[in-house]
């Protein structure tokens, strides 16, 4: 019986057979793992190509980034200081949720794209003093809607640009690759 | 398998997708979806990633350190002392540090008990109106004291008794004995304060400077000054008590005395001491005997006399301290030691005795309740003439010995808690109102001792209310406007910050001061930053005690409960003090002189245990008149072999889960006699040690540090 | 095999941070032992684990008995932690390379990415400084609000120390940094430091001879723990009196 199987699975319909099995199989786990790859749900389709169109800074609503760690997320009160001046913001569907927010008190859950693990103790401050601009890491924001994360942020990518960085430095290169500089 | 693609190279492939699967899933974003909620409105002061600090008051004990807790993102995340607070100069205990497990400790009263505070407010209010201003007595703790002034104003308006004030580390440090002894010998009332950081050497009676004692951060910081300054030679650290206490563990010289006898022992060193700087014996020491004292103290007449001799050569501070006090013959004891100072001659000077400096807002000097004055109220409570019980800051039920029937008297009065932990107090009250934590809270707090300055230390809120709990200032301001009349008009304000502002506004005018302001406002706005304000000068009261040598002190043998064969020391854990237990990291750490750690033991000494036919963690029944408990064995090498102590801190049979069911209960054992001072005799007792054959080990940092399969049973390991 | 006179002994010791302990004025307390537990986000294992010796303390006094009573003493209290060797025993046998020496601070770091709980380090520190999370240890809600953010939560199975509160080393350079100059001598410190009521344990750099650090170690006797082994400790303890 299982003879007689295999014997079928060498005939041309087996091998249709084996191919179509084989192709579903790899598109389902290919489906599979693009929805890992996917954006989160954001609580409002933030267009950052807008903002950045009106000439406002990243620092400006994330300062965080050049004192410290944490570039930080805009409290709902600094959207509000332009939003409620704007008409459209009355109308507009798409921000609904943050009107819908601020009125009720009630928080926005963003969820975040450029994160590290626990273990990385990241600080954005060098990053901006030793002139790296926001876009080196985060991508252009001037030409993206909601926030997308564009490379894969893991320890080699981090350390290439590090020894980039310290150059001929012996000591730049001491402190930018050691352990201790960032896990801890 | 074909030749093609061998096995090896299967696994080799069906591992790589599997790695690749994980690398991709792993650093793709669903992996780590995490929420973050940004402020919906940024608080004043903070930035985004960046820590806030704020000043404010440790409320862990009474004695006003002041704390600079670090906030993150609305969370506290680290208190340390305040660098410009002059009574811990930046520095804190234990307790302090772990002040942040009792802020998020999982176990808190999470809201009034009524369910909303417009109905607890209401039955406030009710009690204010339904009982006699006479039927109503509020009980508060050492802390904080804006609320004791704020309840003082409410009850002296309103007709009531003024709040009464205690706890167990009162009791313990018998602050009652030590104001009353200098108020016997200098004619006025004060907390002594010792200045032992320029002493040349220290006699301690049982004083436990170090560890719990009135305010062991600055005496911590006396006692460097002590071993090493710049000016004179190190200085000779002696401590006479039964039981070595992690003060004397730091001692040059260690003399166990049999309790009760420390009195004695410090007329005999007196009279020993002046026989040898010769010139004429002074009256107070003529009654007494040295080698008598030395026989009935049951130590070497050769001991006292070189301590006899190092007190003679030396300016010597005696401090009469807690475990001396606590005996019948403890007034007696604690006046023998401080008129021991005269033979220094340093009452008033440098190194030696001086009467706390008062607070900025403060006449005159206050102490606490004497356990006998607890006696009194409880008396008060079984008879009916108290029908409404207001508690804040104190868990009686739990703090005052079993033997005072407290617990019992509850039965006959309506009990209000305003606790913020679910302690025994709270368990039998029928309305609890939970105040915020210290860190959540306004206030002011007198600090009482410890520093020459006249300092008021000063609270505010580091983050907001966890839970749904209330300012306790605020319900009784709330409860007063709803009973009216007198009740409102003795509380005319908005809230607890309008009245701890109006308070404030008296030192506006105060020269010498660490800051002036312009108005109210400002100086409250101050008052927060600073963590306080202090007086610049040194407001150190120098005692008269030329007297001191001409009276004639009776100190007369000491009366023990019980037909028991040993002393019982009762001290406070260090670590865990009479509140600590609650918090997990203050469980774990190590005793200082045991090691042990989350449980109660017996110490005894290695001789005795020997006798007693007992071991380490044998579990033995200590009994005394009063009650008995069994608590596994610890042999102490530094303790009399007629002696045994337990540490006072747990035993809870409430507050919460880190408390609740661990050890026992030292205070059980005690019984209700009182000394002169009307302090508690906590160490007259006399108590019996049996074998039960069973054993408990005991969790301790020393010797079984990485000694696997020795330890203790229960679940698997 | 290593001959006598090829040990390295503290004269030529080429730390950066390092310690100057008084056991003279060190009462015992536990105030740097809770310091350190909140500042370091280290986690509570219970009556039965720490009865195992599996608690998870960074720091320990550690405190011995002398003698017999009446005439018993206890020795004076001795504050251990990990004693930042410059020639460390832990490093060496670590197979994940988890373990490894900081060239920039001079400090041993511990990788807890890297960690994969061999417990080699540990059987091989002599002053047995390191600890072993056995468990993932639960902290209940809302204890967890008190997590320092800048220090890694720690999981079952890697192992852990002292770190001389690298975090605040790191803090204070970048906000020098940020300034344009050089970290100040005190400017920072430890937790267990920081919360020292008696000022028992200073810190700071022992390569400046300037700081404080420096000078309390060459102007009063002080000594290293087992450096007789080679392991150029940085924590000096002075004994007393």
């Amino acid at each position: 019986m299982v003879k007689k199987f295999f014997e079928w699975l060498k005939k041309p319909m087996g091998l249709i057979a084996v191919g179509i099995a084989f192709l579903a199989l790899f598109s389902g786990f290919a489906y599979w793992l693009n929805t890992t790859q996917q954006s989160p749900d954001q609580p409002i389709q933030f267009p950052h190509k807008t903002h950045v169109a009106f000439g406002i800074q990243c620092l400006y609503c994330h300062p965080g980034a050049s004192k410290g760690p944490a570039a930080g997320l805009p409290s709902q009160a600094k959207c509000w200081a332009c939003h409620n001046q704007i008409a459209k913001t009355q109308s507009s569907a798409l921000l609904a949720p943050l009107k819908d927010a601020v009125l009720a008190g009630e928080s926005l859950e963003w969820v975040p794209v450029a994160i590290v693990p626990d273990f990385v103790q990241f600080n954005h401050r060098p990053h901006i003093a030793a002139g790296r601009n926001c876009e080196e890491c985060h991508g252009d924001m001037s030409q993206v809607n909601v926030a997308e994360n564009p490379q894969v942020m893991n320890m080699g990518w981090c350390l290439n640009c590090h020894i980039e960085a310290a150059g001929e430095d012996q000591e730049k290169l001491i402190k930018l690759s050691d352990c201790g500089t960032c896990h801890y | 398998m074909s030749e093609q693609f061998s096995r090896r190279d299967f696994l080799k492939l069906a591992g790589l997708g599997a790695a690749t699967t994980a690398i991709l899933t792993g650093c793709g974003p669903a992996s780590r979806y995490v929420k973050r909620e940004p402020y919906q409105q940024m608080p004043e002061y903070n930035s985004v990633g960046q820590s806030t600090y704020y000043a404010t008051t440790c409320r862990e004990c009474a004695a006003g350190c002041g704390l600079v807790v670090r906030t993150y993102q609305g969370r506290a995340i680290k208190a340390e002392g305040n660098a410009n607070h002059p009574l811990n100069l930046g520095k804190t205990c234990a307790r302090g540090q772990a002040t942040l497990h009792g802020l998020y400790n999982p176990d808190r009263v999470q809201g009034p008990s009524t369910g909303d505070w417009d109905s607890a407010i209401q039955s406030v209010a009710d009690a204010f109106k339904n009982y006699k201003p006479g039927e109503i007595a509020f009980l508060m703790g050492m802390a904080p004291d804006h609320l004791f002034d704020l309840v003082g104003d409410l009850t002296a308006a309103a007709g009531m008794d003024a709040p009464i004030r205690y706890g167990a580390l009162s009791m313990f440090e018998s602050r009652a004995t030590l104001s009353k002894a200098a108020e016997n010998l200098f004619g006025q009332p004060g907390l002594p304060w010792f200045d032992v950081g320029n002493a040349q050497a220290v006699f301690s009676f049982g004083a436990n400077f170090l560890e719990t004692w009135l305010s062991p951060v600055a005496y911590t910081r006396g006692f460097v000054g002590l071993r090493q300054s710049e000016t004179k030679l190190r200085g000779v650290l002696v401590q006479f008590e039964a039981r070595m206490s992690a003060t004397g563990a730091k001692a040059d010289h260690w003399v166990p005395l049999r309790p009760g006898t420390e009195g004695l022992v410090a007329l005999a060193i007196g009279k020993l001491a002046s026989e040898l700087r010769g010139g004429a014996t002074p009256r107070i020491f003529s009654g007494v005997n040295p080698a008598e004292a030395a026989e009935q103290a049951g130590v070497e007449l050769e001991a006292l006399e070189a301590m006899a001799q190092i007190f003679a050569s030396n300016a010597v501070l005696a401090i009469p301290g807690g475990a001396a006090l606590g005996q019948s013959n403890g007034l007696e004891t604690a006046e023998a030691v401080l008129a021991l100072n005269a033979l220094s001659d340093n009452f008033g000077k440098p190194g030696g005795v001086y009467l706390s400096a008062l607070a900025p807002n403060q006449t005159e000097y206050s102490g606490p309740a004497s356990t006998e004055e607890m006696a009194g109220l409880v008396e008060k409570m079984k008879s009916g003439a108290i029908k409404a019980l207001f508690v804040h800051g104190v868990s009686p039920v739990f703090e005052l010995p079993a033997a005072l029937g407290f617990k019992e008297a509850l039965a006959n009065v309506e009990l209000f808690s305003f606790a913020t932990f679910p302690d025994e107090t709270a368990k039998e009250a029928k309305h609890v109102l939970p105040d915020h934590h210290g860190l959540e809270s306004w206030g002011y707090q007198r600090v009482a001792t410890g520093v020459s300055q006249s300092v008021l230390s000063g609270s505010q809120p580091v983050v907001s209310p966890y839970y749904n709990t209330r300012a306790t200032a605020d319900v009784l301001i709330a409860a007063a406007q709803l009973a009216g009349g007198k009740f409102a008009e003795a509380l005319p304000y908005k809230d607890e910050v309008e009245f701890i502002q109006t308070k404030l506004a008296a030192l506006l005018g105060e020269g010498d001061g660490s800051f002036s302001a312009p108005d109210a406002a400002t100086f409250m706005a101050y008052f927060q930053q600073y963590g306080g304000w202090f007086k610049n000068s040194n407001a150190l009261i120098a005692p008269d005690g030329s007297g001191a040598l001409n009276g004639s002190i009776e100190a007369g043998e000491a009366e023990f409960a019980g037909e028991g064969e040993f002393f019982f020391v009762p001290f406070v854990s260090p670590t865990l003090a009479e509140a600590g237990a609650n918090k997990p990291w203050l469980q774990e750490l190590p005793d200082p002189t045991t090691t042990v750690m989350w449980n109660s033991w017996i110490e005894i000494n290695p001789a005795t245990a020997h006798e007693l036919g007992v071991e380490d963690d044998d579990v033995v029944k200590v009994s005394s008149e009063f009650g008995a408990l069994e608590l596994p064995v610890y042999r102490y090498p530094a303790i009399r072999p007629d002696t045994v102590a337990i540490a006072f801190g747990q035993g809870h049979t409430a507050y919460g889960r880190y408390a609740e069911n661990r050890g026992v209960h030292a205070g059980d054992l005690l019984g209700a006699r009182f000394n002169e001072a009307g302090d508690l005799a906590f160490g007259g007792v006399k108590v019996r040690v049996e074998k039960t054959g069973r054993k408990q080990p005991l969790s301790r940092m020393e010797s079984i540090m990485g000694v696997y399969g020795v330890g203790l049973g229960g679940e698997e390991h | 095999m290593i001959r006598p006179e090829e040990i390295k002994m503290s004269a030529e010791e080429t730390g950066k941070w390092g310690m100057v302990i008084d056991q003279d004025i060190c009462t015992g307390c536990q105030a740097c032992v809770a310091a350190c537990a909140m500042e370091n986000n280290i986690t509570f294992v219970g009556e039965v684990d720490s009865g195992y010796g599996r608690s998870m303390h960074w720091i320990r006094i550690e405190r011995f008995w002398e003698g017999e009573y009446p005439e018993v003493k206890m020795t004076p209290q001795q504050p251990m932690m990990c004693q930042q060797c410059g020639h460390a025993n832990c490093e060496p046998v670590c197979p994940a390379f988890a373990t490894v020496h900081s060239q920039a601070e001079q400090l041993n770091l511990q990788v807890y990415n890297r960690c994969v709980g061999t417990r080699y380090c540990a059987n091989n520190c002599p002053y047995q400084v390191r600890a072993f999370n056995w468990r993932d240890y639960q902290r209940p809600e809302p204890l967890q609000n008190q997590f320092n953010p800048d220090v890694t939560v720690r999981r079952m199975g890697v192992m852990e120390k002292c770190t001389f509160c690298i975090q605040r080393i790191h803090k204070a350079q970048d906000t020098a940094k940020s300034e344009g100059r050089e970290v100040r001598d005190g400017e920072f410190t430890t937790a267990c430091a920081q919360a020292c009521p008696a000022n028992a344990i200073v810190f700071g750099r022992v390569d400046q001879p300037e700081s404080l650090v420096s000078q309390l170690k060459h102007r009063r006797h002080g000594v290293k723990h087992l450096e007789e082994l080679g392991t150029l400790p940085n924590v000096t303890y002075i004994k007393g009196g």
